[in-house]
């Protein structure tokens, strides 16, 4: 049986490096511009690095995926095209797309190059996935965190391409590459600049004993002394609904699969992608070390025997914004 | 320009928003008709049934009527709701609005509409779909009149219909979980069809008491009401076919009334915003993606 994927993410060198050392078996990262949806400053990689980086990832026996996964932008396609072409020059094991015109681009240029429907692309069902396949010859799909484990399942039912999904980081909890949230409030969008809720739009302010935070002049929370603040993302704020205030789209944490590791293995994935290209290298070698030795336990232990162990799940969440962690869309209740 | 009425996106129920249509096709200044849920599978609005009944009834006001379908396809029900709405607009030769790629991939060689949830955000991603069937696009509401110009390029450069989200509550993003039923404490497979008691969302406020969202069970939405009345002329220079009005549950085929007016050079911009603001007293309009802001901005 062919085990499943450990996939890191890699928003430099270092941390590409300490991936593979941690024993990842495939890492992903992407350039240094709006071609990819962590386009934060001092973060991915320049032409050499990924360069080095592919051969520091293929000499010790791991895969190096590339990601091109915002939309090309009218005023200067060009870094996009470069990208496609960049991938298959640096022999990428796949590179990772969302963008119709640009899936044309890569598989009429280049019929060799392995590609990923990246999570931008939101196709979360068989008749989309089926169109990509048809149309692009995709290899595999990662899914946007839409599902529940019993829809992937079926989903593996009805498809040949692989699967991939998220197990531990961020949590997107709208649809992927279909979410405007951050660009009603600060005009910068993950489909156009790659940026999602900006640094620079970004405020904590003490006022009459409480921490507010803001985005765009939003008012997005407010802290009691003791209280921890997180990043203020809209998704994750607190709001006034129904007479309530509370957290209307969901509460700061970490998505973790780790407790049905055997339900999500059985439903047919090849992948397990670890979130965080703007994470730290620490960050990225704790979360893929605890990831690899979860999945040989599972292999070890089979289905019945697994168990997410208390050691494992601490240092996960000491990594994780708000320390909590949770199982998301995978579980049915979530939604 | 041709004004489209976007399929209603709130829970108003299987016939009210059937007699919505009726007066508007029989009774409005409106030229295009959406009609069909795009929110949420679990409503009981118009299903594949009441579709075709209602498009028949419809077909003698001479306004073109387009089937939309789901904006997020999760499973194999809601795969199968949207075959049947696609099959039915091929078979009654109507275009079919595509909201998931799911529509695109099985209305491929149909006449589709890609609607404002399929990501188009450049002319090379246009032009590749009109080669499997579309035929108009709507473009995704964040785009400001810049990007517009580029994604469309000149008047003739595409084969294909080109319309803008121009009034409404904006759709800002889909989930898999149901807002609506979360602020209740129900879990989505039990909502209560809560969504019912919210005719334009459930609305969401900051801390310190602005609007600024509303939850409309899976989707999020603008609580503030896009407005682009007063950019009519650039609209038009752009090379916009279609404005989309989107539905509001009260005066709204005034709201038309008032935009043909509009459109036909019979009100100014600032009479035209003056007269939709009468008659919504409270509203507060945006117009900030169009000008190139944040999308909740008013430009003066």
């Amino acid at each position: 049986m062919k085990k499943v994927e450990v996939l890191a993410p890699a928003g430099n060198l270092p941390s590409l490096k300490a991936a593979v050392a941690s024993g990842a078996d495939a890492v992903y990262f992407g350039f240094r511009n709006a071609t990819n949806a962590r386009n934060f400053e001092g973060l991915n990689f320049s032409e050499v690095e990924a360069r080095q980086g592919i051969e520091h990832a293929h000499r010790h026996g791991a895969r190096a995926n590339i990601v091109l996964n915002t939309f090309p932008q009218v005023d200067d396609p060009t870094p996009w095209y470069r990208t496609v072409d960049l991938a298959a020059e640096l022999r990428a094991d796949a590179l990772i797309l969302a963008n119709m015109a640009l899936l044309r681009y890569a598989r009429d240029r280049y019929p060799d190059l392995p590609l990923h429907l990246s999570v931008q692309a939101s196709a979360s069902n068989s008749a989309a996935i089926d169109f990509f396949q048809r149309h692009f010859g995709i290899e595999r799909v990662i899914l946007p965190r839409v599902l529940t484990i019993e829809e992937i399942r079926r989903l593996k039912e009805t498809t040949s391409v692989e699967l991939e999904v998220f197990a531990f980081g961020g949590l997107c909890v709208m649809a992927e590459g279909r979410c405007h949230l951050s660009s009603y409030v600060t005009g910068v969008s993950p489909n156009i600049e790659g940026v999602c809720s900006p640094a620079r739009a970004v405020r904590f302010d003490q006022e009459g004993g409480l921490l507010k935070t803001r985005l765009g002049g939003v008012l997005i929370a407010q802290y009691g002394e003791g209280e921890d603040a997180a990043y203020p993302t809209i998704c994750k704020g607190r709001f006034v609904a129904a007479d309530r205030v509370y957290h209307v789209m969901e509460e700061p944490g970490s998505l973790n699969i780790l407790e049905m590791l055997p339900e999500v293995i059985g439903a047919g994935v090849v992948s397990l992608k670890i979130e965080g290209r703007q994470r730290t290298k620490s960050y990225v070698a704790t979360v893929t070390r605890v990831m690899r030795e979860a999945v040989d336990a599972y292999y070890r232990l089979g289905a019945e025997g697994f168990r997410a162990r208390p050691g494992w799940l601490k240092v996960l969440n000491a990594t994780s914004e708000g320390t909590t962690h949770t199982l998301g869309t995978y579980q049915e209740a979530w939604q | 320009m041709r004004i489209a009425v976007g399929p209603v996106l709130f829970d108003w129920g299987k016939r009210a928003i059937e007699e919505y249509y009726r007066r508007l096709a029989f009774e409005s200044e409106a030229d295009i008709l959406y009609l069909g849920e795009v929110v949420c599978s679990k409503r009981l609005g118009l299903g594949p049934e009441e579709l075709g009944r209602l498009a028949r009834e419809l077909a003698g006001s001479g306004k073109e009527v387009v089937f939309s379908t789901l904006g997020l396809v999760m499973n194999d029900g809601e795969l199968e709701r949207v075959r049947r709405v696609v099959a039915l607009a091929g078979e009654l030769g109507l275009k079919v609005e595509a909201n998931d790629m799911a529509a695109i991939g099985l209305g491929e060689g149909q006449p589709m509409v890609a609607g404002p949830h399929i990501n188009t955000y450049n002319p090379e991603t246009l032009a590749f779909l009109a080669t499997v069937g579309v035929v108009r696009v709507v473009l995704p509401v964040e785009l400001s009149a810049r990007a517009i110009a580029g994604v469309i390029g000149k008047r003739g450069d595409l084969p294909m219909e080109r319309e803008l989200f121009a009034y409404g509550h904006m759709p800002l993003t889909f989930s898999a979980r149901c807002y609506t039923a979360r602020a209740f404490e129900l879990p989505k497979s039990n909502c209560q069809y809560k969504c019912g008691e919210f005719p334009e969302g459930l609305p969401t406020m900051t801390q310190d008491g602005s609007d600024f969202l509303l939850m409309n069970g899976i989707q999020t939405m603008s609580a503030r009401v896009c407005n682009l009345v007063a950019e009519t002329e650039e609209i038009q220079g752009l090379g916009v076919d279609i404005v989309r009005l989107s539905p509001r549950k009260e005066r709204f085929r005034e709201v038309v009334g008032l935009w043909r007016q509009r459109l036909d050079g019979r009100l100014d911009a600032v009479t035209a915003a003056a007269k939709l603001a009468e008659l919504d007293p409270g509203t507060r309009f945006c117009n900030g993606y169009f000008h190139g802001r944040p999308g909740l901005e008013q430009v003066p």
